[in-house]
């Protein structure tokens, strides 16, 4: 019995050491692309691991996750909840209490940054000498951010996905975004913000098929700090983007109105 | 496994990710799930949700007529769904879902079951966004 033990673990050991070898030549071991300029490519079309949950089960997600966390990679709030002054977090806490209804995502409305990144739908990068391109399935939405040493705009109206523009800081692309209005939420329900946020976003190819990404919130307006938070993007190789168009068929919509005209739970905000 | 699954909340909790388009708690109860089987009687291949509408009959022989909602096209595409092949009227399945919180014959529908056994999903887990 003794014996078979033995031998078990050693059938155990000799596969280990054909299997790793084997395990180290998948696609997270290729190196990552670089452009011309030498600058880490992150062209290709790229999915939140949250949203792994929805695309591939449970199993997968949680595979995803577990990698996750042997790289190092954070992922979630640094500081939850978001680091809210008291009358933010009182509005906060409002929206939650009538468990988002009052999302402006339920109205079609373009999302903002950070949480377009974080959608369950896919998202194409697409870099090029000057600019990054980010086109979003979700609404069918674009960002153009220059990279090319321009300013912010000086004529930027507010607007739901603000202003970007881009540098390289080493091999990471750290995205500088203002200009935006106060009619989205930042992360999850009622991460209200005005007009006052700066949002610092780093996308860091860190294998072939991840990108480390970290956004930085500022609006001293409503956070008492910077609210920060990560996630890993994963490289979706067979995937492409379709369509997706919001206000087709909103049954929602209707029922969701007559919650935020009143007719739901608790008082509007 | 505990550990991936206490993140995924947390991540749920902290970005709302899995909700497509709205909080899934606006319109509907993760607290009332639901499993039904009846007839497909028509289907709403559109965006940003797909509907479909069953007729299930009760014990007592009453036909109560349920309309169920769930991923935009792009999705159910990615889960192998077909349009006019997949879900057809006559069809007999099995919906997992949850109720309304204020319809009492709407769901919003995660799992359809088919009757040689092939289950896909149909929509998003509960709780996603503003619980």
């Amino acid at each position: 019995m003794r014996a078979a033990a033995n031998l078990l673990a050693a059938a155990a050991v000799v596969l280990s050491t054909i299997a790793a070898p084997l395990a180290a030549q998948t696609a997270g071991d290729r190196p990552v692309p670089r452009a011309a300029n030498g600058k880490p490519d992150l062209s290709g079309i790229w999915i939140a691991t949250g949203a792994i949950m929805l695309f591939e089960g449970e199993e997968a997600f949680a595979a995803a996750r577990a990698a996750d966390t042997a790289a190092g990679r954070p992922f979630g709030n640094a500081n939850s909840p978001p680091p809210y002054k008291p009358e933010a977090e009182a509005q906060r806490q409002r929206y939650l209490a009538r468990k988002g209804v009052d999302d402006p995502m339920a109205l079609c409305l373009l999302t903002g940054v950070p949480r377009i990144n974080f959608r369950p739908l896919p998202f194409e990068i697409v870099q090029l000498p000057d600019r990054v391109l980010m086109l979003y399935e979700i609404h069918h939405a674009f960002r153009i951010i220059p990279t090319d040493g321009r300013p912010h705009p000086e004529d930027a109206e507010p607007s739901y996905l603000g202003e970007s523009v881009g540098h390289w800081d080493g091999d990471t692309l750290v995205v500088e975004v203002e200009s935006f209005n106060d009619k989205t939420w930042l992360t999850g329900v009622g991460s209200i913000h005005t007009e006052d946020l700066r949002v610092t976003e780093r996308y860091t190819r860190d294998s072939f098929d991840t990108i480390r990404y970290e956004a930085t919130m500022e609006d001293p307006n409503v956070f008492t700090k910077p609210y920060v938070i990560n996630e890993t993007f994963r490289l979706r190789p067979n995937e492409r983007l379709r369509e997706y168009e919001c206000i087709e068929s909103n049954e929602d919509l209707q029922r969701i109105m007559q919650l935020i005209n009143g007719q739901g739970p608790g008082a509007a905000p | 496994m505990r550990r991936a699954i206490v993140a995924f909340l947390m991540s749920l909790s902290a970005s709302g990710i899995a909700a497509a388009h709205h909080s899934f708690a606006a319109v509907f109860d993760g607290e009332k799930p639901v499993q039904l089987t009846g007839e497909i009687v028509s289907i709403d291949w559109l965006n940003p949700h797909f509907h479909f509408t069953i007729d299930v009959k009760g014990a007592d022989g009453a036909v109560t007529r349920w309309r169920f909602e769930g991923y935009p096209p792009n999705m159910l595409v990615r889960q192998g769904w077909q349009r006019d092949v997949t879900l057809t009227p006559g069809k007999v399945v099995t919906v997992d879902g949850w109720v309304a919180r204020d319809e009492p014959s709407l769901g919003a529908a995660r799992w359809v079951t088919f009757d040689d056994g092939r289950k896909l999903a149909a929509g998003p887990p509960s709780g996603t966004g503003g619980r």
